[in-house]
């Protein structure tokens, strides 16, 4: 009894913590104009290393990087590092949907919404992000859906969704796979016939202008007026498959804003994430991604079962996003035989561009994802890259992020082993030059590991807050012992 | 004459008498001569889906690249009822190019001895392929298409199993759990099936009568049938706003015409006619102008327009039926829609009122097993085919999920066995379906032109005793038993 009072009261107060501790790891620290990081090896990428290297930071931007003795180090600049860490470019996850307060909408069309309103900068999401070593991370509206809402690409340090941000606006959200109430016929008719509306919208709002520009033009030739010089004034639009015939006469600011997204999807100003869940739905994917003219701006986020449709992809050119297991199961249905398949070995074979991402439910990060890629044959280069300059390329950041160069931001890990090992640890993360990431400061993992009772804790806390409590620290211990 | 006959080519085509085979054989007859131009005229399937279209897939039917196969066979039932001893089958470019006596092997063509030649057998109602969800989905509409159901990576030991048995095409039907469950689609049966095996997308729509107690019912076909006669009206409301347009573009052109020449006149006589004109144009301006707007489109509804298909006889309506009173009131509303294609689905009760839908000149598809909402309509179906047709009816056989699809031809032979002629009972997996749903001119007969889709047993096609050897789907030999 005494035993789980004293629990209880433990759970509350690692509560306060964890909310202390994000409120620390979250808040920017004070810019360093100039930082020198010294690795005992640098991984620039998956295709170059560096022995005892230097990489000096300013202004947030990677300015040099080489062996200790090539690169001269700024006497003013403090220092970091030393020479039993290993230096690693940021991880970056391509799609994910977590994050947010809530992942999913319940409006099956909502491209005018924004995950904006739902990231909530102190979700312990950020936090791990941190612990693991994701420095950018494509926030975008949860699978199940139909058309969601606006993405957004962030850091996981800030104090609002601003300071997070990388960049707003960024990307749509579809879904070939049915949305919980739908079936697979009918989530293909509520897709297609959301572009199908935007068209007949469209169409009408062009009628109407239509109409009204008739109407003064036969006032003008009543009044005896020339209609020269009085030409509606416009900027062009239309989609790159499909147009409507007139849409030119539309000034931008008469399109309603709830359709606006999507016309700009069409137009081929926005990225679209669309998920399937199964191969049927990679063709619905790319069929509507082909009928409405963003295909090449379309990344799928797959799960397992869609490298039967790989040849499919292939095809249409497609960059993935795995989302689902790498181990896909099939059992004859006659047999009962099982068969496995080791699914980014699939695309790799294909020659497909792919990114490993660490949303599914049975492993937590992304360096644990490449490891196990690894693990089961994968080229350990093609594993890097699919976690750092693969989703870089796909977020359209190939120049800022995912490898260690000059002129790109430093987000930088230093890491106490190889960045595959299970062994290693994020000793350091640095976002745009800024230190984010400190272990030695990380009062959870020392709780944890080392039973050091935070600062403040086992003071008394209200009842309420521990029943909360319970349940996301459950989900966080077992994250952090995984890794 | 009887010489001169006697030397003709013997190469059957769509046309041929079977007499002429009587004739002793002949010298061989260059088999390219006749059948290519034939074969080239096979209609495309069509498909005016609006803007939901996942696109044709008509030419995927037949798979041109396939070598040359020609079939040795005993026996070749060209369609029910007519059937030729002795006679040779040949395939190339995915479709039947000739059917006739000693028909020349073509270089590299392979050379196949078989018993019986039959087209390959067509399941008027299959949900092979669907997954569940989209089948009983209630929120399935009319416009809701069963192509975007259909999944080509799934259940593809039962597609295979089918196949073996014969069985190259199916109409697929996704919606069952809505009154009015959308469109249904013609797919060819390929092992590894793909969106390519897609014959006709927009094949029909299907209805089911729904409800419990008989007034629920009786209702629900009154819906079924308004929702066709709504389909109409909305034809009729495009067809009146594309006149009301042109009328209206004329006038207004003409009108500005005069405008425009009035003030041309008033510009060379300035004061004194530009008052008469600007009095002309006021007085057209409120007369006109003001209240004369462009005629707007009717407000667009996917169902409806689906429904127009219907409405207009462009696509049958498969409408599930089963107790008397209800099929009466069909018979009696649908008479009123004589442009409206529709078949007759299920009929458990039929029988009783068999020479009323003779009468109607209805289609009614049997569905053997189908003992659906509870048993209540009893499992009469394996006579209830023998005894419509007697009555002069013409009856298709499906399975609709409640049998395999590889069970088909054996429900047809069970039929046969309660009282079906056996010539009706091929038709009803044949040619019924491929003419109920627009598939004719391409599956359900073995003649020039036709898709290369066939059976060869080593009997007759409906004898529980006879096996399929081979079977040939789109011209590629997928089935081989030795």
């Amino acid at each position: 009894m005494n035993h789980r009072t004293s629990r209880q009261a433990g759970i509350g107060s690692r509560l306060f913590t964890g909310i202390a501790f994000a409120a620390v790891a979250t808040a920017p620290f004070a810019q360093a104009d100039k930082l020198v990081i010294e690795a005992g090896r640098i991984i620039q990428n998956s295709g170059t290393e560096i022995e005892n290297g230097v990489i000096v930071v300013e202004d947030g931007r990677i300015v040099a990087i080489g062996p200790a003795a090539e690169v001269e180090k700024p006497w003013d600049a403090p220092v970091v590092g030393g020479p039993e860490l290993v230096a690693f470019p940021g991880f970056i996850e391509a799609h994910s949907n977590r994050g947010m307060d809530r992942p999913n909408e319940n409006i099956d069309v909502a491209p005018f919404l924004d995950v904006r309103d739902s990231i909530d900068p102190i979700n312990l999401y950020f936090e791990d992000c941190l612990r693991w070593g994701v420095t950018t991370i494509n926030v975008q509206q949860g699978n199940d859906t139909v058309v969601a809402a606006k993405g957004r690409i962030v850091h996981p340090t800030g104090m609002t969704v601003e300071e997070m941000t990388v960049r707003p606006n960024y990307g749509l959200k579809l879904s070939a796979a049915p949305k919980r109430g739908n079936s697979r016929a009918t989530q293909a008719q509520a897709l297609r016939g959301a572009f199908g509306d935007l068209q007949r919208y469209l169409e009408d709002v062009v009628a109407d202008a239509r109409q009204g520009g008739d109407l003064a033009r036969r006032e003008a030739l009543y009044q005896g007026r020339d209609m020269e010089g009085e030409k509606a004034k416009g900027r062009a639009m239309g989609g790159s498959t499909w147009k409507v015939d007139g849409l030119e006469l539309i000034p931008r600011g008469a399109i309603d804003e709830q359709q606006e997204p999507l016309l700009e999807l069409v137009e081929g100003r926005y990225d679209a994430f669309v998920w399937c869940g199964s191969p049927r739905d990679v063709h619905l994917a790319i069929d509507i991604a082909t009928q409405n003219g963003f295909l090449d701006r379309t990344t799928l986020v797959l799960d397992s079962s869609c490298w039967k449709a790989a040849d499919v992809i292939a095809a249409a050119g497609l960059d993935v996003i795995l989302q689902g297991s790498q181990m896909d199961t099939e059992t004859d249905p006659v047999t009962g035989e099982e068969t496995e398949t080791f699914v980014p070995g699939v695309f790799a074979e294909k020659g497909i561009t792919f990114a490993l991402s660490s949303e599914n439910a049975s492993s937590n990060s992304l360096w644990f994802q490449a490891a196990r890629a690894v693990a089961h044959g994968l080229d350990r280069a093609a594993a890097l890259d699919a976690v750092t300059t693969t989703p870089a390329a796909i977020l359209g950041l190939g120049d800022q992020v995912g490898s260690l160069e000059v002129g790109k931001l430093a987000d930088i890990l230093l890491l106490s082993g190889d960045p595959l090992s299970s062994q290693s640890w994020v000793e350091h993360a640095f976002i745009e030059g800024n230190h984010v990431y400190d272990r030695s400061k990380d009062v959870r993992n020392k709780y944890i590991f080392e039973g050091q009772q935070p600062l403040g804790a086992g003071s008394a806390s209200p009842q309420g807050v521990e029943s909360v409590g319970v349940v996301e620290e459950s989900n966080d211990d077992e994250d952090a012992e995984e890794k | 004459m009887r010489e001169l006959r006697t030397c003709l080519p013997l190469v059957i085509g769509l046309l041929a008498a079977p007499t002429a085979l009587a004739a002793p054989v002949t010298p061989p007859v260059h088999p390219l001569a006749v059948p290519t131009a034939v074969a080239g005229t096979s209609v495309d399937g069509t498909f005016e889906g609006d803007d939901t279209s996942e696109g044709e897939r008509a030419d995927g039917d037949a798979v041109e690249s396939a070598p040359a196969v020609l079939i040795h066979a005993g026996r070749v039932i060209v369609r029910p009822g007519k059937e030729l001893e002795g006679v040779d089958v040949l395939i190339e470019g995915g479709r039947i190019a000739a059917v006739g006596v000693g028909l020349e092997v073509p270089e590299g063509a392979r050379v196949i001895e078989g018993a019986v030649v039959c087209a390959g057998f067509i399941d008027p109602w299959s949900t092979l392929g669907i997954d569940g969800a989209s089948l009983s989905d209630r929120g399935a509409g009319p416009a809701t298409r069963t192509v975007d159901g259909f999944d080509p990576y799934a259940e593809k030991a039962w597609r295979e199993a089918a196949l073996a048995a014969g069985v190259t095409v199916a109409r697929i039907q996704a919606g069952a759990g809505s009154r009015i469950g959308g469109l249904g689609a013609m797919v060819r049966n390929d092992r590894n099936a793909s969106l390519d095996s897609i014959l006709l997308s927009d094949a029909c729509v299907a209805a089911q009568v729904e409800g419990g107690d008989v007034f629920e019912r009786l209702d629900s076909v009154e819906k079924i049938v308004q929702s066709i006669e709504k389909g109409d009206r909305y034809r009729r409301s495009q067809i009146d706003y594309e006149s009301d347009l042109a009328e209206w573009e004329e006038a207004i052109a003409k009108a500005e015409k005069e405008l425009e020449d009035d003030f041309k006149k008033a510009k060379k006589d300035r004061k004194k006619e530009m008052d008469e004109a600007r009095e002309k144009g006021k007085e057209f301006k409120e007369k006109r102008y003001k209240e004369d707007s462009r005629p707007r489109a009717p407000r667009f509804d996917a169902d409806s327009q689906v429904l127009a298909r219907v409405a207009s006889g462009e696509l049958p309506i498969v409408i599930e039926a089963h107790r008397v009173a209800e099929m009466r009131l069909l018979l009696e509303l649908m008479a009123k829609q004589p442009r409206t294609r529709w078949i007759l689905a299920g009929a458990s009760d039929g029988h009783l009122i068999a020479e009323e839908l003779d009468d109607a000149g209805v289609t009614v598809l049997v569905v053997p097993e189908r003992r659906g909402l509870g048993g209540r309509f009893g499992a009469k179906e394996l006579q209830l085919a023998g005894q419509l047709q007697s009555a002069g009816v013409d009856v298709m056989i499906g399975t609709a999920g409640d049998s395999e699809v590889r069970d088909l031809p054996l429900l047809a032979a069970m039929a046969v066995g309660h009282g079906l002629d056996r010539e009706a009972a091929l038709a009803a997996i044949t040619t019924r379906p491929a003419r109920a749903f627009d598939l004719a001119d391409r599956a359900g007969t073995v003649e020039v032109g036709k898709n290369a889709d066939l059976v060869v047993l080593t009997g007759d096609p409906l004898a529980s005793s006879s096996r399929v050897q081979f079977v040939v789907l789109g011209g590629e030999v997928v089935v081989e038993r030795e």
